[in-house]
């Protein structure tokens, strides 16, 4: 990594989160359901088997809470949005809201960015049946389609559409982008991007949302057939547990924004001090290029980790041997035992907590633990109960990539805020201080 | 006179177009006028409302892309994108002038990962297998998930992370990767997108690839429920004609480009003296206030934002490689956005349009149609837009049926998008340009 850039970065902050989850909204229910030991897995039985008919018990997100704004202009753009962008407007507004930002002031300075999947999962059962209804219909394939499917749904299904609703809600004109999961370790690809558009001087505020759609039975095989997921969901099938089996599935939406510090609207909730994804030619070197990213940048050592614990035998594995040689042996949290795998957002989700934690001075347990692997060496996971996080800590993310092609892995440093500066870090417009 | 070491530079190319498998075949079709728009007879279009032809890479280019680049579980988009960025890798020398240690970046903008549309087969037996699945078990999960596990999965399921692993063990070294999608701005953006990496000092190289193949029933199908496609009858050659006033629409075509941009730091330290273009500055925005239609405040901003970045005068500015869609819409608004930011220029301003050629490759267009703004610089010539033959006196934008020989230090570059995406980049002639190859 070029060593030079360091020197005229601007400080940025979180001053905002926003998650919904299956424990409900707001980041603070799910950090206190996790510091409870309580999970959300579709009400398994004693054996820990999902209730849905298929094998695998997934965290559901109840949608009866989430709502869409009341006015002319969001009624009028309602049709072009389906569920996740009903979600990324719900979690957006949370984030603006601890910010301050009402969205009815348009500005120019202000971006947003997309942490997605495709959405188009709207179709997924509407399809099959038009594929069986065509073979009785004498229209041609392309005029048959062009009359039955639901008008819109093409537009509904591109991911940056939601970020122009999220646009809406923000006011925030400057730019909209999304950015694939495929890349971007759950969504930590989304918050670089965003870094980047700050540090240069291009935006001085970036709302980042992901969506964890919940997913098709065609989208969970195939997740399956790459890496299985875990079939059940009960004590000692979550991250780093000797029995842990595979990741469990999840959802939720997730929304963090970043400011540079010296135009801040909103209360620094806490400092961002360096992101990066790689990807390489195998997962365990991008994750310790990844880490070591982050770490040539941090004043000082990080002391919590909150880390992405897929609960996969593999990914687990690389995960701990990827950041214990280089940070020690960290009280280490995650929050997959308890929501599972929101996939392109969970690394959203999980910086969510960690700010919360900051502001807490608590890492809160990892769910469904209960023999911590012994091959893990030098692991230390909070279980049980929360544990105190020392003030003025510095915590360590990471993210990787679910799947046997998948490469990329990310990891990001949080900081309270008014803790120490990175190395070389700016407060305004480039003048350095060391 | 050499490049500011500060300096973006784009120092390789790679395109695979219905004009051309190659940088120099599609730069000589831009000034031969020669399209790759025809009649869409793979697929039965009878009763569409409009959309009855297609940009398609033709089969010899085809056949070579996909013995040379595609590999088992590997999609077409993609075998696409690898020929693109080989190609693209080659020209910049990047094997026999290597590149510095460290990682690079790749930022790519994917279309349409599923059936594709080179084949329209692709998409009917894609059909005919849920169809069989649907009338045996429904909709029913477990059922569902029985039959999935007994057969290959649908092919929009593949895991499509193998992308950037593979350009990593290409370049052998990793990579900050970005798959990012801003509807049709998507290839514009991407490049913005790489050189603020390299602004950033995270990295010193990155390469940009995008590919879209998507001319399926489904897709022609949704853009005709949009009324968006061209509903020309006559030479399908015609039916891409920005700017004329009996337009009706874009066509769809398939298409991959693929950059290599660099510091000039770094391209001077390997040797890389003639760069194609410079990277000057960008402006992008967001619209709210609909979402497919375009808004001619929107182009203003972010042609003036591209401009004020790079610290150029209007006066500086030698001709517009437009968006040029051939949408009614499109073509009247971005020509109104162009005549506020240029006024009386507007006369003697010439603007070319790529897609009156190869038609819309939708992310795709914008690094294809960067090639060819960086080309209009090197060799000095303005491409024509042959299909502009009844000039739409409410755009009133200047377009030549010939191609134009004149010195081109800057290029603004437009790329606009459904969901309110807008784009704007200017180009510039670096101090020494790559010359065109010598042949024979």
């Amino acid at each position: 990594m070029p060593s030079d850039r360091a020197d005229t970065r601007p400080d940025i902050v979180v001053t905002g989160t926003g998650v919904i989850s299956p424990a409900g909204l707001g980041t603070a229910r799910l950090w206190e359901a996790m510091a409870a030991g309580k999970t959300f897995f579709d009400h398994p039985g004693d054996d820990g088997a999902p209730a849905s008919g298929l094998p695998w018990p997934t965290a559901v997100v109840d949608t009866s809470e989430i709502g869409w704004p009341a006015g002319r202009s969001w009624a009028n753009a309602s049709k072009y949005a389906n569920q996740s962008a009903r979600w990324a407007v719900a979690v957006a507004l949370q984030a603006l809201e601890r910010a301050g930002i009402t969205g009815e002031t348009e500005d120019v300075r202000g971006g947003t960015i997309m942490a997605v999947a495709s959405s188009g999962d709207e179709l997924s059962d509407v399809i099959p049946q038009l594929a069986s209804k065509f073979r009785h219909d004498s229209r041609p394939l392309a005029k048959f389609l062009h009359d039955e499917v639901p008008d819109y749904s093409y537009i509904r299904g591109i991911p940056s559409q939601l970020g122009q609703f999220v646009s809406m809600a923000s006011g925030f004109r400057g730019s909209n982008v999304a950015a694939y999961g495929e890349a971007a370790a759950g969504g930590t690809g989304a918050l670089a991007l965003a870094v980047r558009l700050l540090e240069t001087g291009e935006l001085d505020r970036v709302l980042v949302v992901g969506v964890g759609a919940p997913l098709t039975v065609t989208g969970m095989a195939a997740f399956d057939q790459d890496e299985p997921f875990g079939t059940r969901a009960t004590t000692g099938a979550g991250p780093f547990d000797a029995d842990r089996s595979g990741t469990l599935a999840g959802q939720g939406a997730a929304a963090i924004l970043l400011e540079r510090a010296d135009v801040a609207v909103g209360p620094a909730l806490a400092r961002f001090l360096g992101c990066e994804v790689l990807a390489a030619a195998d997962l365990p070197t991008a994750a310790g290029l990844a880490v070591d990213a982050v770490l040539a940048d941090a004043a000082a050592p990080p002391a919590a980790w909150w880390a992405h614990g897929a609960g996969s035998v593999r990914l687990d594995r690389v995960e701990a041997e990827t950041v214990l040689p280089r940070v020690g042996n960290l009280p280490v949290t995650g929050s997959k035992g308890t929501i599972g795998n929101a996939f392109e957002c969970s690394a959203l989700i999980d910086t969510a907590l960690a700010v919360e934690s900051l502001d807490r001075g608590e890492l809160p347990p990892v769910g469904l633990l209960g023999r911590p692997d012994p091959g893990l060496t030098g692991l230390d996971p909070v279980i049980g109960e929360a544990r105190p996080v020392p003030p003025a800590a510095t915590v360590l993310l990471t993210a990787l990539n679910q799947g046997a092609q998948a490469t990329a892995a990310g990891a990001l440093l949080l900081a309270a805020p008014g803790e120490p500066a990175a190395r070389g870090r700016t407060t305004d417009h480039g003048e350095a201080h060391a | 006179m050499t490049d500011d070491t500060d300096d973006i530079l784009i120092t390789g190319m790679g395109v695979v177009t219905p004009i051309g498998g190659d940088v120099e075949t599609f730069w000589s079709a831009n000034l031969e006028g020669r399209s790759g728009i025809v009649r869409e007879e793979r697929m039965d279009t009878t009763g569409l409302p409009c959309g009855w032809t297609a940009g398609l890479i033709p089969e010899d280019v085809k056949e070579k892309v996909a013995a040379d680049h595609g590999k088992p579980g590997r999609s077409w988009g993609d075998t696409l994108m690898h020929a693109a960025v080989e190609q693209a890798l080659t020209d910049a020398r990047l094997d026999a002038q290597p590149a510095a240690e460290g990682p690079a970046g790749l930022v790519y903008a994917r279309v349409w990962p599923g059936p594709t549309g080179s084949d329209p087969q692709d998409y009917i037996t894609h059909m005919e297998e849920l169809a069989e699945r649907y009338d045996t078990i429904g909709n029913d999960p477990e059922a569902v998930l029985r039959n999935l596990r007994r057969r290959n999965l649908p092919l929009e399921t593949r895991d499509l992370s193998a992308y950037p692993r593979e350009i990593a063990e290409r370049l052998g070294t990793a990579v900050l990767p970005v798959r990012l999608e801003a509807t049709c701005s998507g290839g514009l953006r991407a490049i913005a997108e790489a050189a603020r990496l390299l602004r950033s000092g995270r990295a010193r190289y990155a390469v940009v690839s995008a590919a879209v193949s998507r001319n399926t029933p489904y897709v022609l199908s949704q853009y005709g429920q949009l009324m968006a496609l061209s509903r020309w009858k006559g030479d399908p050659a015609q039916a891409s004609m920005p700017f004329d006033v009996r337009r009706t629409g874009m066509v769809i075509n398939e298409s991959a480009g693929a950059l290599v941009l660099e510091t000039a730091e770094h391209a001077a330290r390997r040797g890389m003296t003639q760069p194609h273009a410079l990277v000057g500055g960008w402006g992008l925005a967001v619209d709210t206030t609909h979402m497919t239609a375009p808004r001619v405040e929107m182009i203003e901003r972010v042609m003036r934002t591209a401009l004020a970045e790079a610290g150029a005068d209007l006066d500086e500015v030698d001709t517009v490689n437009a968006h040029g869609t051939s949408t009614r819409l499109n073509d009247v608004t971005e020509a109104r956005a162009l005549h506020k930011v240029f006024g009386e220029r507007m006369a003697d301003l010439p603007v070319s349009a790529v897609k009156s050629l190869t038609g819309h490759g939708s992310a795709a267009s914008g690094v294809v149609e960067t090639v060819a703004s960086a080309l209009t610089m090197c060799r000095g010539v303005v491409p024509p837009v042959p299909t502009c033959t009844e000039p739409d006196p409410a755009c009133a934008v200047r377009t030549s049926l010939t191609p134009e020989e004149r010195p081109v230090a800057a290029v603004l570059k437009n790329s606009f998008g459904f969901g309110g995406q807008y784009a704007s980049m200017l180009l510039r002639r670096p101090a020494a340009p790559r010359p065109a190859p010598r042949h024979g």
